[in-house]
C-alpha cells in the first residue's frame, strides 16, 4: 500500500493550504474514495479530510431570501430541512431522499455529490485501460457493454455522470463558492462541470487545492414549482438509467418559465434550455410534455446497448414535467 | 407420549397423508410400514405434536443478529496471517511464467505458495495462480503486486451463443436450426389440434453468498484446524486431507468447523483452492492464516448458475391435453463444460409423446455449481411461460390447463386452494386499460423437488445428551448453512422429550461430532432429522429407566410431557427428574435407519406460486407487487424457518426474473459487474407483498417424515413472475432478466 498523508485541517484555509499539495485528494465523507483505493484505482500521497470543517462547512442557512448550502451538509440534512419543505425546492430534496441508501445518506455530503467519480465499468477496473485519465487509446464502453453510458452529448468518451443532485440544483439555479488561495469565488453551477467533456479532463472543472465550500439556491419566484424523477432498475440502492430534474414558474394556469435539465444520460449533467423554452407561455398538458420530452433528447446519439435509455428518458422527462405541473 | 420401547415386529399402522387445505377434503390413508429393530416408532398424522410444526424462533437468530455468532470470517488468532490470491488476467492460455521471490522478500510476507506450475493452462479470468500471506492484507496486496505471473493468452469466448457449436439464432432469438426427424413425436405434433414453439434463454446468475468463500487454517504440529465458510464439512475434510496427502504434506487429524455460515446456495460444497491455498500458506509460515475471497472473486471464481437456451414445441389435442412435448435445451457453461442441464416439469406431459436433448456448451469462465435447484429455475421459466402461451393460443385459463394436465394429486389440491386465496379468477379477468401507463398481470407456475433424504448413509447420526442440571444437547457435525438444521434439531428433540424447544441447545458444523450430509439437493433436515429423534428417543428410554426406578413405577407408565418426567400424579419437574442423571450425563447415538421399504405416501414434493406484477409501459420497469406459495415438504417441523426459507426462495426468485445476471466484456473476457452495485439483486424496496402458506405431509417413509425444503419453493418463483409480465403485456418475454430495454422492445413488437 501507498502510504500516504492524512490531513484534518482545523480552519479552512489550513484546508486550502494542504489542498494545494501535489497528489492529493481533498474528501468529504470519502464512501467512494475509500472503495477506489482499496481497489488501487486512486493511490493519492495525501487525503485531506474536510470532515473537521463541519461546523463552518455543513449546515443550511437562509442568507437575504437566498438558502445558502455548506458543502458538507448530508444528503439526510438536505433531505429534512424545513427550508426544502416547498414545492419551490421539492425537485432537490426528492432527489436527497432518494439517492442510495439510509445509510449513504446519513454520511454523503452534497458537494460530494456533484463532484462524484464515474461508474463506468471499464474506467472503474484496473485490468481495463480505456481513454478515461489517458490509460489506454480508446474508450472501451464505445465498442463494448455500453448499456448504461451516454447518449447524449458524449465526445471520446461515454460515461455518465453520476451525481443525482446536479440536475435539481441545475434546474434551480444554484450557485457554488469556492475557496483557492484563500481567495471565494462564486460561479454558476453549470460552470462546475466541464463543456466539453473529454476523457482527459475530469468530472468537474475545479482547480487544483481548489475547495467547495457551500452551494446557493436563489430566491425562487413566485409559482416556482420543482420536481426531480429519475429510473433505475431497482428502487433498492440503485443508478438511475435516466433522470430529469424540471422548474417550472406558474402564472396562474400559464407557464411564465422553465428549466429542463437531464442527469444519467451523458458525462455531464445536461441543461436543456432548447427543450425548456418551448414550454413558456403554454398551458400544461401531456401534448406538451411529450413534445418537449422529444426536444430534450434531440440530437441523442445511442450507443450499440442503450437505445431503450431514449424511450426511457423521455417517459422520464414527461413524468417529471407531470410532476412539477400537478 | 408414552413410552414404546419396540417396534412390533409385523409392523407399526400409521396415517399418511395430509388434511386438506382450506376446507379441501382431507387426504389420509392407513398404511403398515415396518420400522428397523432400535428405531423409534413413527409419528404420523395422528401424532399430538406440542413443538413440531410450531412457531419457534430461529434458535440461533439472536445471536446472528447481535454479532455473537462467530463465522468463518470472524474467527482470528493471535499472530494470524492475511492472505490472498493472485488470479489470472487472462480468459485462456498457457502459465509461461511465474517469479515469487520478489514477493517473499517484502516486508510483512510470512509464505508465498505458487498454485499452479508453468506450462499450466489457465482456463478463466480469475484462475488462481499464488497465493499470499503475511502481516496485514494491505502487505498481501503489495507483494501480489511483485509476482511476475506471464501468460501466452489464446483466443477465447465469454458468450456461449457465440461458440461455435452453438445453435443458430434468427432474428427473432429463436433457433433457427431444424428439429431432427422424430416419427413418435413429429406424428403427435402433426396430429394436435393445436401447436406452438418458443425460443427461451437465461442469464448466468452468480450465487451471491453474502459471506465469502474461504477460512482460517491453524496447524498444531500435524494436526490440522480448519475454519471454513462450507456446506459440506465432511467433505471439506475428505478432500482437505486427501490434497494435502497428494502434495505430501502428513495429516495426523483434521477438523472442521462450520458453525455459522454466510449463504451457500450450492457454491459452498468443495473445500476450493481457497481453502487449500489456507492450508498450505499456514503451515509454511507456521502460523494461523485465513483466506476469505473478495467480492468479485466471489462473483468471478466459486461458481455460478449457468445460462441456458431453451426450445420447446408441443401439441394440444381438442381436449387441451398435452400430446406432443419436444424439447432441446443447451447450457452455458463454465470452461468444464459441465452443470448447465437443464430440467423441465415431467407432471403435465403424461399423455404425450416426448423427446428431449441437451448439450452443453463450454466457456471459457468460472465453472458452474450447483445453485439453488439446478437446472430447475431455467428449465421451469422455459416450460412454465411456454405453457402459458400454449394455453393462450388454445384459448384456456393457465389455471385451467394445468389442473387438466397436471397429473399430481398434492399439486391439483394446491392450485385450487391458492388460486382461490390469491383472488385468481379475479386478477386475471381484470384488462389493462391501454392508455394506462401501468399494466398489471398475473401468473403462476408449479414447482417440485424429489428427495426423502439421504438415507444410504448410516453412518451419520446425532448426539443428543442430558446433563444433571436439566441442560438437553443436540449435535451433528455436519452444518446449518441458514436453513435452521439446529432449530430442527431443537424442536424434534424437544418433541421427544417433552420440553420447549428453547430448552435444547442444538450444536453443529464440528467435525468432531457425528457426521451429516452435505447440505445439498435439500437433503439436510430429511437426512437428519430421522436421526436426531432416533438419539433423543434414546436418551429419553435411559432418563425414564431412571425415573421409573426413582418413582417405583413400571418403566413403560413413563411419560415425558411437558417438561415433567414421571407416572401418574407422581410427575417430576425436568430439573428434578435430571438430578437423577449423576456427573455424566445421558449420552445416546442416533442412527440414520434406512427409509421404511413400504411405499410413501409421495416420494417427492410439490408446490405452486402465483404472481402479479405491475408493468411501467413508459419506462419498462417491471415490479412484483404481490406472491403467494403453497408448499410442502413432507412435515414441516420448524414452520417459521420452513416459511422463511419459501419467501427467501420467492425474493431470490423475483431477482433471477428480473435483475440478476452476470455481464462480461467480450474482449477481456472479465466480469463487468463483479460487485453488489452493478450486479443488481432485489432489494427491501423492491419485494412484493410475499406470502406463504405451508402444506405438511405425512409422507410415512421414516420416524418423522420430514422432506426437504431448500430447491422446490426456488423453481416455481422465476417462471411465475415471468407468465405474470406475460399476462400483463400480452406478449411474453422469453428472456430473463426481464430488464427494461427488453419490455420496451416487446412493446413496440406489440404496438405494430
Amino acid at each position: 500500500m501507498k502510504p500516504f498523508t492524512y490531513v484534518m485541517p482545523t480552519t479552512l484555509a489550513e484546508a486550502g493550504e494542504a489542498a494545494k499539495k501535489p497528489d492529493t485528494i481533498v474528501k468529504g465523507a470519502g464512501l467512494d474514495l475509500v472503495d477506489r483505493m482499496k481497489e488501487r484505482l486512486q493511490t493519492p500521497a495525501q487525503i485531506v479530510n474536510l470532515l473537521p470543517l463541519k461546523t463552518e462547512m455543513a449546515g443550511i442557512a437562509v442568507e437575504n431570501g437566498e438558502l445558502r448550502i455548506g458543502a458538507l451538509t448530508t444528503l439526510t440534512q438536505l433531505e429534512q430541512h424545513p427550508a426544502l419543505a416547498n414545492r419551490a425546492l421539492e425537485g432537490l430534496r426528492h432527489s436527497a431522499a432518494t439517492t442510495a441508501t439510509p445509510q449513504v445518506r446519513h454520511r454523503a455530503t452534497v458537494a460530494g455529490n456533484l463532484l462524484q467519480f464515474t461508474r463506468c465499468w471499464y474506467v472503474r477496473s484496473e485490468a481495463h485501460r480505456c481513454l478515461h485519465g489517458g490509460r489506454g487509446p480508446t474508450c472501451l464502453a464505445m465498442t463494448g457493454d455500453n448499456r448504461y453510458h451516454s447518449v447524449l452529448g458524449w465526445m471520446d468518451c461515454v460515461r455518465v455522470h453520476p451525481s443525482n443532485l446536479a440536475p435539481p440544483l441545475l434546474a434551480l439555479g444554484a450557485e457554488y463558492s469556492t475557496v483557492l488561495d484563500g481567495k471565494v469565488r462564486r460561479r454558476k453551477l453549470s460552470d462546475l462541470f466541464p463543456s466539453e467533456p473529454r476523457a482527459q479532463l475530469a468530472e468537474h472543472t475545479l482547480e487544483h487545492g481548489e475547495i467547495v465550500t457551500a452551494l446557493h439556491i436563489p430566491v425562487q419566484p413566485e409559482g416556482a414549482r420543482s420536481s426531480y424523477c429519475e429510473s433505475r432498475e431497482k428502487l433498492s440502492h440503485d443508478w438511475a438509467t435516466t433522470a430529469c430534474a424540471v422548474r417550472l414558474v406558474m402564472s396562474g394556469d400559464t407557464i411564465a418559465a422553465a428549466d429542463v435539465v437531464l442527469g444519467a444520460v451523458s458525462p455531464v449533467p445536461r441543461p436543456r434550455p432548447d427543450a425548456a423554452k418551448v414550454l413558456v407561455g403554454k398551458k400544461p398538458s401531456d401534448d406538451l410534455w411529450k413534445k418537449v420530452a422529444e426536444l430534450a433528447y434531440a440530437g441523442a446519439v445511442p450507443l450499440s446497448h442503450n437505445a431503450y435509455k431514449l424511450t426511457v428518458g423521455k417517459a422520464i422527462v414527461r413524468e417529471a414535467l407531470e410532476q412539477a405541473a400537478r | 407420549m408414552s413410552y414404546e420401547p419396540k417396534n412390533p415386529r409385523e409392523g407399526v399402522e400409521i396415517t399418511v397423508g395430509y388434511r386438506g387445505l382450506g376446507g379441501q377434503p382431507d387426504r389420509l390413508e392407513k398404511r403398515t410400514v415396518q420400522p428397523a429393530e432400535g428405531d423409534a416408532p413413527p409419528w404420523d398424522a395422528n401424532t399430538p405434536f406440542a413443538v413440531v410444526g410450531t412457531d419457534v424462533d430461529r434458535t440461533d437468530g439472536l445471536a446472528k443478529a447481535s454479532g455473537r455468532a462467530k463465522y468463518a470470517y470472524d474467527i482470528t488468532f493471535p499472530g494470524m496471517l492475511q492472505a490472498m490470491i493472485l488470479r489470472s488476467t487472462v480468459a485462456r492460455g498457457v502459465l509461461t511464467g511465474l517469479e515469487l521471490d520478489e514477493a517473499r522478500k517484502m516486508p510483512g510476507i510470512g509464505a508465498v505458495v505458487a498454485l499452479k506450475e508453468i506450462g499450466n493452462k489457465v482456463r478463466f479470468v480469475g484462475d488462481a495462480i499464488a497465493a499470499v500471506a503475511g502481516t496485514t492484507l494491505h502487505a498481501v496486496r503489495d507483494a501480489l503486486e511483485k509476482i511476475r505471473a506471464t501468460y501466452e493468452a489464446e483466443a477465447h469466448t465469454v458468450d456461449f451463443l457465440q461458440l461455435p457449436d452453438a445453435p443458430m439464432l434468427g432474428v427473432t432469438g429463436d433457433i433457427d436450426d431444424e428439429w431432427p426427424a422424430d416419427e413418435n413425436v413429429d406424428g403427435a405434433l402433426a396430429a394436435a389440434k393445436v401447436t406452438h414453439t418458443g425460443t427461451y434463454r437465461t442469464e448466468v446468475q452468480t450465487h451471491s453468498s453474502l459471506e465469502t468463500h474461504g477460512g482460517v487454517a491453524k496447524w498444531n504440529g500435524k494436526d490440522l484446524e480448519v475454519w471454513n465458510s462450507t456446506q459440506a464439512t465432511f467433505g471439506v475434510r475428505g478432500e482437505l486431507a486427501g490434497a494435502l496427502k497428494a502434495r505430501g504434506i502428513e495429516v495426523e487429524s483434521l477438523t472442521v468447523h462450520a458453525e455459522f455460515i454466510g449463504g451457500g446456495f450450492g457454491s459452498k460444497f468443495s473445500a476450493g483452492i481457497e481453502a487449500l491455498a489456507g492450508c498450505l500458506l499456514a503451515k509454511e509460515a507456521n502460523a494461523p492464516v485465513k483466506l476469505m475471497l473478495d467480492r468479485f472473486e466471489e462473483h468471478t471464481c466459486t461458481g455460478n448458475r449457468p445460462s441456458a437456451l431453451m426450445q420447446v414445441r408441443a401439441g394440444l389435442d381438442d381436449k387441451g391435453t398435452i400430446t406432443a412435448w419436444d424439447w432441446r435445451s443447451f447450457g452455458g457453461c463454465g470452461f468444464n463444460g459441465g452443470g448447465g442441464s437443464v430440467a423441465v416439469p415431467n407432471y403435465y406431459t403424461s399423455q404425450a409423446k416426448k423427446r428431449a436433448s441437451h448439450k452443453e456448451l463450454a466457456m471459457d469462465t468460472d465453472p458452474a455449481r450447483p445453485m439453488r435447484a439446478p437446472g430447475h429455475p431455467q428449465g421451469w421459466f422455459g416450460a412454465e411461460l411456454f405453457l402459458d402461451e400454449l394455453a393462450a393460443k388454445a384459448g384456456i385459463d393457465p389455471l385451467e390447463f394445468r389442473l387438466h394436465n397436471d397429473d399430481q394429486t398434492i399439486r391439483q389440491d394446491q392450485w385450487r386452494f391458492g388460486a382461490e386465496r390469491f383472488g385468481w379468477q379475479k386478477a386475471r379477468a381484470r384488462t389493462n386499460e391501454p392508455k394506462a401507463r401501468y399494466w398489471h398481470g398475473v401468473g403462476l407456475a408449479s414447482a417440485r423437488w424429489g428427495t426423502l433424504g439421504n438415507a444410504g448413509r448410516p453412518a451419520h447420526g446425532i448426539t443428543c445428551r442430558i446433563h444433571q442440571d436439566g441442560t438437553v444437547e443436540s449435535r451433528s457435525g455436519a452444518q446449518d448453512c441458514g436453513p435452521g438444521l439446529k432449530t430442527v434439531m431443537a424442536i424434534i428433540t424437544a418433541e421427544e422429550l417433552g420440553l420447549p424447544a428453547e430448552r435444547v441447545k442444538a450444536i453443529s458444523g464440528h467435525t468432531s461430532d457425528p457426521s451429516g450430509p452435505a447440505s445439498g439437493g435439500s437433503t439436510t433436515t430429511p437426512s437428519l432429522a430421522p436421526a436426531v429423534r432416533h438419539a433423543a428417543w434414546l436418551a429419553r428410554q435411559q432418563l425414564v429407566e431412571l425415573v421409573a426406578k426413582h418413582l417405583g413405577v413400571p418403566e413403560n407408565q413413563v411419560a415425558c410431557t411437558g417438561g415433567k418426567v414421571g407416572a401418574g400424579t407422581a410427575m417430576l419437574p425436568w430439573n428434578e427428574a435430571c438430578k437423577l442423571i449423576g456427573p455424566n450425563p445421558i449420552e445416546a447415538r442416533g442412527k440414520r435407519f434406512e427409509n421404511y421399504k413400504q411405499d410413501p405416501f409421495f416420494r417427492g414434493v410439490c408446490g405452486c406460486q402465483f404472481a402479479e406484477v405491475e408493468v411501467d409501459t413508459w419506462t419498462g420497469i417491471v415490479r412484483t407487487t404481490r406472491m403467494l406459495a403453497i408448499q410442502d415438504c413432507g412435515v414441516v417441523i420448524a414452520k417459521k424457518l420452513a416459511e422463511s426459507q419459501v419467501l427467501g426462495a420467492m425474493i431470490q426468485g423475483v431477482s433471477y426474473a428480473l435483475h440478476e445476471q452476470r455481464i462480461m466484456d467480450r474482449t477481456s473476457g472479465r466480469m463487468l459487474n463483479g460487485d453488489f452495485l452493478r450486479y443488481k439483486i432485489t432489494g427491501p424496496k423492491d419485494l412484493p407483498q410475499l406470502e406463504c402458506i405451508m402444506h405438511t405431509v405425512h409422507n410415512g417413509h421414516a420416524n418423522t417424515s420430514a422432506a426437504g425444503l431448500g430447491e422446490p419453493p426456488s423453481v416455481a418463483a422465476p417462471a411465475a413472475v415471468a407468465n405474470a409480465v406475460f399476462h400483463a403485456l400480452g406478449v411474453p418475454l422469453r428472456h430473463l432478466p426481464i430488464t427494461p430495454d427488453k419490455v420496451l422492445a416487446a412493446l413496440a413488437n406489440r404496438k405494430v
